[in-house]
């Protein structure tokens, strides 16, 4: 049995990205299951996924706690220690960043594989949604399924233009995987972060659920309010001397409401590299 | 046949749609599952004629798909949790009134969101058949198998199918889809109740005592005496269902697993089931003699079969996944008293696990395993109760 952990966040597709796998694997002839973590998801928050493969029906109805595989949408999650966490010895983390396998810092015996999976989602999809981006690189990293049945798999989930869009971007991934290589760092950080915290804003730093940041442009501001008004994190605040608006970026979760709901277009969100 | 990687309320959809249900009633907010999503997306896409009343209630959509069965539709309807405890009052209505509905019960603890089987279980009085399912292809078969039982002219017994809610509800694997025209053959439409009034003479009776000086005791004993009636039905129908669609659980009551030549059996239901294969298969492999015997039915109760069995073994620890507060594990309960009249009998252990979504695993059984093989070595039971 082959078991992985997809790690994302609420609206990069990891729950889909579990279910093509699990669909893929089937049309092999294997059986398989794909689990959410069970909680109240939602867009931005970190969450968890997982998928059994086997020959025979899937009996466990448990969460994976040592997986093969560890499979990682989020390019700031990836550099969390808790993604390699319980990892089997031995076992492949493939995770979606720009930077090579040797320069990533997490440390234990398993093999590290990179792919710039968001480049590639926001390239082809013109999204940054990398749950399809990222399994080319899962094929050609593992070789535990075949990249048609991938495809096939897709096709099911994203019928006509959407699935061949998708279907790009995994053979664009399946060629521009780096890795595997062992891991270079021989142990573990020890400061570990709880992968599932979630709350709002007002309680926790969301800073790292952006993909985009909003910036201000307060030569183009009317001072109208609006952003403030929408902003459903409260991040943006008022700067009342100056009758401008300006953001609390830890509270700020990169949803983009207050540039949509700007009138004069002065809040532009910019990719910001991480 | 098709076949599609479904969650499990996808299966309990599905299986309404190759039912042909004519009339479904549902209260769509949460405690809602997304079955109700489901059904209304094949609705809207008018993937067959049916009718599908959204209501402002559990109690109304209970209500609903009894007066749409008293008149001959198939019904469906289904519900979770703290929705399944607003229906209580007019479950007892549809078991009275022999209504063949069949509803699936998304199981969800009473203490917080996560499963456990405290929502069904404590609905054991309302007169239904509760069966618990393990698997989202269980779902699917089952929910056909329930309509073809529910509707015998011999039953006429709502049936509950419950199976655990986020762990199998949202959980996807393949799940092989029957062609239509077989199931077409093979679960001809539903009929009316043969007769709304009591036959004074025969003491038969869908609901409605006989009035006067008439015993008032009849529509008790024959809503009760049809209950049990369920083992034998549901046992030809699993025959049948297996001879058309290739697959089987168990004898229907009751799915052994590994049970050749074993000294203990694990009793588990719905999900927890599954992970007990897994576990039991890991201890054989180690020498040890301990296998599965997955409860399917609870009402009617395998009574036979487990006398039979008991007859066998040494040790049967039975897992429950509720509790009556101040009462015990009901299973654990109804094993004992099914056991109480059979000359030799087991060592019977209880545990409680997976309570309000606590999550059971593989390890767990094996602890479940090696402490009811202790009991058997010492013929005692130092601890009757473990809450794993």
């Amino acid at each position: 049995m082959i078991e992985i952990r997809l790690h994302g966040r609420g609206g990069q597709g990891a729950v889909t990205a579990s279910r093509i796998l699990a669909t893929a694997a089937y049309e092999e002839g294997q059986y398989s299951q794909a689990i959410p973590m069970y909680g109240t998801e939602r867009r931005g928050a970190p969450l968890t996924a997982f998928v059994r493969i086997d020959n025979q029906r899937v009996r466990e109805r448990m969460l994976v706690h040592e997986p093969d595989i560890s499979i990682v949408l989020d390019p700031l999650i990836a550099k969390q220690q808790g993604v390699v966490e319980s990892l089997k010895a031995g076992g492949i983390v493939l995770l979606n960043t720009a930077m090579a396998p040797e320069e990533v810092k997490l440390g234990g015996d398993f093999k590290v594989a990179t792919v710039d999976a968001t480049t590639i989602a926001l390239e082809v999809l013109g999204r940054p949604i990398t749950n399809t981006a990222i399994l080319g690189a899962f094929v050609k990293v593992t070789g535990a399924l075949k990249l048609e049945s991938i495809e096939k798999a897709i096709k099911k989930y994203f019928p006509g233009r959407l699935g061949d869009m998708n279907i790009a971007a995994v053979r664009r991934s399946y060629e521009e995987v780096k890795g595997p290589i062992q891991a270079v760092v021989k142990s573990g950080v020890q400061e570990k972060m709880d992968l599932n915290v979630g709350g709002y804003g007002v309680l926790k730093d969301v800073s790292s659920w952006r993909v985009f940041t909003p910036e201000v442009d307060v030569d183009k501001c009317i001072s109208c309010k609006a952003c403030w008004i929408f902003c459903p994190e409260t991040a943006i605040q008022w700067d009342e001397a100056k009758k401008k608006p300006y953001i609390e970026y830890n509270k700020c979760k990169g949803c983009g409401v207050c540039a949509n709901e700007c009138p004069v277009k002065a809040i532009e969100m910019v990719r910001v590299e991480v | 046949m098709s076949y599609e990687v479904m969650v499990g309320n996808k299966a309990a959809a599905t299986a309404c749609k190759l039912a042909r249900v004519q009339v479904a009633s549902a209260f769509p907010i949460t405690p809602q599952t997304t079955i109700t999503q489901y059904l209304s997306e094949m609705h809207a896409n008018a993937e067959w004629d049916f009718d599908f009343v959204n209501v402002e209630g559990e109690l109304s959509s209970q209500v609903v798909v009894q007066g749409a069965s008293r008149i001959g539709a198939r019904t469906f309807t289904c519900t979770s949790g703290p929705g399944l405890l607003y229906m209580h009052h007019p479950m007892q209505t549809t078991g009275s009134g022999r209504l063949p509905v069949v509803m699936a019960v998304v199981h969800r603890s009473y203490k917080g969101m996560q499963p456990d089987h405290s929502d069904l279980m404590s609905q054991e009085w309302t007169g239904w058949g509760h069966w618990y399912v393990e698997h989202a292809q269980e779902v699917l078969d089952s929910i056909l198998m329930a309509y073809k039982v529910a509707e015998d002219p011999r039953i006429r017994i709502p049936i509950a199918v419950g199976y655990d809610g986020y762990v199998l509800s949202y959980t996807a694997e393949p799940v092989e889809i029957p062609d239509q025209a077989l199931v077409d053959e093979w679960l001809p439409p539903n009929k009316p109740i043969p007769e709304v009034l009591p036959d004074k003479v025969n003491k038969a009776t869908f609901g409605r005592g006989f009035g006067g000086e008439a015993d008032p005791q009849v529509p008790w004993k024959v809503h009760h005496d049809a209950i049990l009636k369920i083992e034998e039905v549901h046992q030809e129908v699993m025959d049948s269902f297996e001879k058309t669609f290739g697959r089987r659980y168990g004898n229907a009551m009751i799915e052994p697993y590994m049970m050749d030549d074993v000294d203990v059996a694990i009793i588990a239901m719905g999900t927890i089931a599954g992970t007990c294969k897994a576990a039991v298969e890991k201890m054989q492999k180690e020498g040890k003699k301990v296998g599965l015997i997955k409860l399917r039915s609870y009402i009617p109760f395998p009574v036979k079969d487990f006398q039979e069995w008991s007859k066998k073994l040494d040790a049967i620890a039975v897992v429950d996944r509720s509790i009556c507060p101040g009462k015990g594990g009901p299973v654990y309960q109804r094993l004992r008293e099914t056991l109480y009249d059979m000359k030799k009998r087991p060592l019977t252990l209880q545990f409680h696990a997976g309570l309000g979504g606590k999550e059971v695993r593989v390890r767990d059984f094996e602890l479940i395993g090696d402490k009811t093989l202790k009991a058997v070595k010492s013929k005692k039971v130092e601890e009757p109760v473990t809450w794993v």
